[in-house]
């Protein structure tokens, strides 16, 4: 698996701008123009123009939930904001090249029976994640009433069992709040050619954040990073907790997925969304309010599905 | 048996085929579309002006702004499914006091409620009066930030 993961990376090396939105400014010449300089000689004049430009990474996939392999730019349109947006500045596969991985493990109380299990699974994705430069992986475990560093950078030797044993494990759990550091630590050290990436294990019941669900989705769309939401609750009946894990993942653009997953269905779902990744860019539609909704649907084939985060946020002169 | 379902498909598919075979479909293009209120089913343009009626459920409904050459029309689906692919033109024709959208790829036809009608000249008028307000406060925007 590392392997195939290393072939798709090494591919992949251009330095193209990358993931989710960022708002582009671009400066157009326009030729052809003059006047008339003090010396009465004409002068040739050039007028440049700020033209603002989206640019969005999804992902398709058909019927069967497979990544499309063959997609034009006919194929889709972006509903930017209720408008309907069919002509694109550019499309192209994203080469996504560097990763920016946060994995959040939940260590609260009403985690401890599946504790085990959760950290051999992190520790399984952790230790096959092939090291190459450029890459972050960060391990944060939250529980009581804080969020804990386990480890930064390179995880492999420092994500141990003493380390583990180490931390304090038990009590209510702040899932949102650790959803809020997780995505601004992503928003401090934002690239354009880097995907961040939340990968959250938990059973989804929030129970003491001082940060509202709300709160927690807006920062995750400014950070532009997709959750997959790793559903720790083993219960056949849908429960509070999975809807809101299912609501995060869908609002990032991420994938939901059940404990039975375990980290190699974790690994086979983000390769799988490497491989697929596509960016587009449009003329940034005239909007009347800060956040733009963001979808994308078929233009002839409603089998084909779309994935992208849910929105961003644009205000004159600045973009989050 | 395959007989039978074959006679029932050819039922079912008869009046699009029809409809595409006589020409009667206008041509319009989606230039908006959002997930809005639904129009309670076995309601269309009338129920929409006529006053209350049965409420509706929690789903969304999409929303779509369609323009044809002549008349503007914002239709409402009866379901949230009720998804119309954004290709560049669509075939529609007007039915009952509702607008039935062609789908190409599947050859049938998927009907909405009508929410409002505009004459063509009219909404082109006032979306050149929105954009003018938009560019302006633009510009008072820029001003404000030059200072």
């Amino acid at each position: 698996m590392s392997k195939s993961l290393a072939t798709v990376f090494s591919g992949n090396r251009l330095s193209r701008l990358l993931l989710t939105l960022t708002v582009a400014t671009t400066i157009q010449p326009v030729f052809g123009l003059s006047a008339s300089s003090d010396s009465g000689e004409p002068a040739n004049l050039t007028y440049h123009s700020n033209v603002s430009e989206v640019r969005l990474v999804f992902f398709a996939t058909d019927e069967h939930n497979h990544a499309v392999e063959e997609l034009q730019n006919n194929d889709f349109a972006v509903v930017d904001d209720e408008m309907v947006i069919r002509n694109f500045s550019s499309f192209t596969r994203a080469d996504l090249v560097k990763l920016d991985l946060i994995v959040l493990m939940d260590s609260s109380e009403s985690m401890l029976p599946l504790f085990q299990q959760e950290v051999a699974d992190i520790q399984q994705l952790v230790s096959q994640w092939p090291s190459r430069p450029g890459d972050r992986i960060a391990v944060l475990s939250f529980g009581g009433m804080e969020t804990h560093l386990i480890c930064s950078g390179d995880c492999r030797s420092s994500f141990t069992a003493e380390r583990i044993a180490s931390l304090p494990k038990g009590g209510a759990t702040p899932l949102f709040d650790a959803l809020e550091v997780a995505a601004k630590t992503l928003i401090q050290r934002k690239q354009p050619d880097v995907w961040p990436v939340i990968i959250l294990f938990s059973d989804g019941d929030d129970t003491i954040s001082k940060t509202s669900l709300r709160q927690a989705l807006q920062k995750i769309v400014a950070s532009e990073a997709q959750v997959y939401a790793v559903d720790l609750n083993r219960s056949e009946r849908a429960s509070n907790g999975s809807a809101t894990l299912q609501r995060i993942a869908d609002n990032s653009g991420g994938r939901y997925l059940g404990i039975n997953e375990g980290a190699a269905g974790i690994f086979h779902h983000l390769l799988d969304d490497l491989h697929s990744a596509r960016v587009v860019t449009y003329r940034l539609p005239e909007s009347g309010s800060d956040f733009h909704s963001i979808r994308i649907l078929p233009t002839h084939n409603l089998k084909l599905q779309f994935r992208c985060r849910s929105g961003y946020y644009y205000r004159s002169g600045s973009a989050d | 048996m395959k007989r039978v379902f074959l006679l029932i498909f050819a039922v079912c598919s008869l009046p699009g085929l029809l409809a595409a075979q006589i020409g009667v479909y206008q041509h319009g293009k989606v230039v908006r579309m959002h997930m809005g209120e639904c129009i309670p089913a076995g309601h269309g343009f009338m129920a929409t002006f006529g006053g209350p009626s049965t409420p509706v459920g929690p789903e969304p409904c999409p929303e779509y702004t369609l323009i044809s050459d002549d008349v503007v029309y914002v239709i409402v689906g009866k379901l949230s499914s009720s998804l119309i692919p954004l290709a560049e033109t669509i075939d529609f024709r007007l039915r009952k006091n509702e607008l039935a959208v062609r789908v190409d790829d599947a050859k049938h036809e998927v009907k909405f409620g009508i929410k409002e009608m505009m004459v063509r000249s009219e909404w082109d008028r006032l979306q050149r009066h929105i954009e003018e307000k938009m560019r302006a406060a633009d510009d008072r925007d820029a001003d404000v930030r030059l200072r």
